[in-house]
């Protein structure tokens, strides 16, 4: 880590034929489980046509079980760092993802029935059912929003098993796609990706994934504009920054590579994902009577489980700076994490004249 | 015994000998030996029989060759977990169109693929594009591309076009009907073509050489897909020269019957001299 803009870092670990590795990074301390990038997301990508299961942006809450229902214990991703032998996965049931619930609007709201707006199946499970529930006791229990989408990994594991190579990663920005002509609908990716951020359409026989908004990303919008991915774009707390890895004037690169404040999550499953998370604070434990006591809320061995061990140097360098503005002093790495500046946030044409 | 009457005694033994041969030479391969190796015997019906169904009599007649299948070598997981092991092909022409009537033993009838473990039963008959040349088992190969009839039970029916594990592409309209049956834990499925193509890249069976096939069955319920199904080494339609089969084997009878023929002429001989 160095704050000295003279010293020279490693380059940026790109996927092999890559030009450039869009990335994005999330401040957990900001998300308030709005869901309103889930709905973002929905709304623009997956309504109807075979989509309506799939969230490909969640929000989940951790600890939990996630979306799909335990998805941290279904496989997929590769057995070391070398990336030549992936591990094997499984499909999440329709059950763990949870159906479209139908409810029962149309009584209550035109046909005056008095009875509680509900599904009308007798769900069990959904995305989200366990939001809010966390872990620990009162008064020391504890919970965080996890946002989650497709990682565009620098290793895809989805990519490698593919036996038809429908699902590649594009050369200009590393975003991973599914050519909806060659895919056959045999889910191997579905089982291949540890995050299970790949969806089989049972409706269409393909499968389906996040695509990072690249039209909006590219500029096919109305207006002819740059826009970042709906989900950063219309997170109320805006806890997203959009960019590219190897930027390296950018936040991104800075908070990566430079500061290691930012982490992937699970990188236990080299795929080397490109969406990188801020871990979270929490208020210290209470005392039986209320008074705070100097005891981390959210345990650290949990937080290592989710973003490794370097979650404790990331923590501590961010406490660091922290103390050091509380101090009244400057920090260049604060500065970027509070920035409101959309301009800043999003820098998606700085290689556009490449 | 006069020497008239031993003659004419040895002219009825030879005339007996050489019918004997020529029943032996006609009849003889088809007793010892059903059919070469590996063939699927077509046999020609009659369009009005309606062998397109699955049902139809006119298949009651049509022999019937049981093939086995063995997991195929892939790279998907688990691709040598695979659960079908037999295969009963019988083949019939018309003369416009050829016919496959294909059954097997599956203990469910996967058609439903609404969630995302589910997978349909399916059915693959491969053959190659160049009929001359034997293309590699797997999918053929960039340099000899192999046409594939593919049947899924959630009721679809493509032809495809392959070079090669993993490179299907579909013909733009698809020249094969499939008709099928699911009846007492078997599927039996009937798909049919037209004999001739001129189009490019579909294989024509209006040839005078024998026509490789090979056969590819997926059981849903498994989540069998892809590379990871049961195959049959490959077949051929006998449609070259020669109604029993390859001419050595009418040769080989021939020669056997001569062979008769001499001893049995050497035996009269010496019966005639004592």
């Amino acid at each position: 880590m160095s704050t000295d803009e003279d010293t020279t870092t490693e380059p940026v670990d790109l996927a092999e034929g890559i030009d450039h590795q869009v990335a994005m990074v999330m401040d957990l301390n900001k998300c308030i489980g709005c869901q309103t990038c889930t709905v973002a997301c929905k709304s623009l990508w997956t309504e109807g046509g075979g989509r309506d299961y799939m969230y490909w942006n969640n929000v989940e809450t951790k600890p939990g079980k996630g979306y799909p229902r335990d998805w941290e214990d279904s496989g997929g991703g590769w057995k070391s760092s070398e990336h030549n032998e992936r591990n094997p996965g499984e499909i999440p049931s329709q059950e763990d993802y949870g159906d479209a619930w139908e409810f029962n609007h149309e009584e209550i709201m035109y046909n005056g029935s008095d009875q509680p707006l509900r599904p009308d199946s007798d769900p069990e499970w959904g995305p989200n059912w366990d939001e809010d529930r966390g872990a620990g006791e009162y008064p020391n229990s504890y919970y965080f929003y996890l946002p989650r989408i497709c990682n565009h990994c620098t290793h895809p594991s989805c990519v490698e098993a593919c036996p038809r190579k429908a699902i590649y990663k594009r050369e200009e920005d590393g975003i991973v796609l599914i050519d909806q002509e060659r895919c056959r609908g045999y889910r191997y990716c579905v089982e291949g990706c540890p995050y299970k951020k790949v969806y089989y359409n049972a409706t269409q026989k393909t499968s389906e994934k996040c695509i990072f908004c690249y039209p909006r990303i590219e500029g096919e919008g109305p207006d002819g504009e740059t826009f970042a991915p709906a989900c950063a774009e219309d997170c109320p707390p805006q806890l997203r920054l959009v960019g590219f890895l190897d930027d390296e004037e950018g936040p991104i690169h800075k908070l990566v590579n430079e500061y290691e404040v930012a982490l992937p999550l699970h990188p236990e499953y080299q795929t080397q994902p490109n969406v990188y998370y801020i871990p979270p604070f929490a208020p210290p434990q209470h005392s039986e009577d209320g008074e705070s006591v100097d005891v981390e809320r959210i345990p650290r061995n949990y937080l290592e489980e989710l973003f490794g061990e370097r979650v404790h140097d990331a923590l501590d360098t961010i406490e660091k700076e922290r103390d050091k503005v509380n101090r009244g002093g400057e920090s260049e790495l604060l500065d970027m994490l509070t920035d409101t500046n959309p301009a800043r946030k999003y820098r998606l044409e700085v290689f556009d004249d490449d | 015994m006069s020497e008239r009457s031993g003659k004419k005694t040895a002219a009825t033994a030879a005339t007996v000998i050489v019918c004997l041969v020529l029943l032996a030479a006609s009849v003889g391969p088809a007793m010892v030996s059903a059919r070469p190796a590996n063939q699927i015997p077509v046999e020609s019906v009659s369009a009005d029989a309606q062998p397109q169904d699955p049902t139809s009599e006119a298949w009651d007649t049509v022999p019937a060759v049981g093939v086995p299948m063995a997991s195929a070598p892939s790279s998907v997981p688990n691709a040598s977990d695979t659960s079908v092991e037999s295969l009963r092909v019988q083949s019939a022409r018309t003369e416009e169109r050829l016919y496959l009537r294909l059954s097997w033993a599956d203990g469910t009838a996967d058609r439903n693929v609404s969630g995302p473990r589910r997978f349909a039963d399916a059915l693959a008959v491969q053959v190659p594009v160049n009929t001359s040349a034997r293309p590699p088992i797997s999918m053929g190969s960039d340099r000899n591309l192999v046409n594939v009839w593919y049947w899924s039970a959630d009721g679809t029916t493509e032809e495809l076009l392959a070079g090669g594990p993993g490179t299907t592409t579909t013909f733009e309209e698809s020249a094969v009907e499939t008709e099928t049956t699911y009846d007492d834990g078997r599927w039996t499925v009937v798909m049919s073509r037209e004999l001739e193509s001129s189009a490019e890249n579909r294989t024509s069976f209006a040839v005078e050489n024998n026509v490789d096939v090979a056969f590819a069955v997926w059981n849903g319920s498994e989540m069998e897909r892809s590379g990871r199904k049961s195959v049959s080494e490959w077949y051929h339609f006998p449609f070259g020269p020669g109604p029993q089969g390859p001419p050595y084997e009418s040769i080989l009878w021939t020669i056997a019957g001569l062979a008769i023929v001499g001893v049995a002429l050497v035996t009269v001989k010496a019966v005639q001299k004592n």
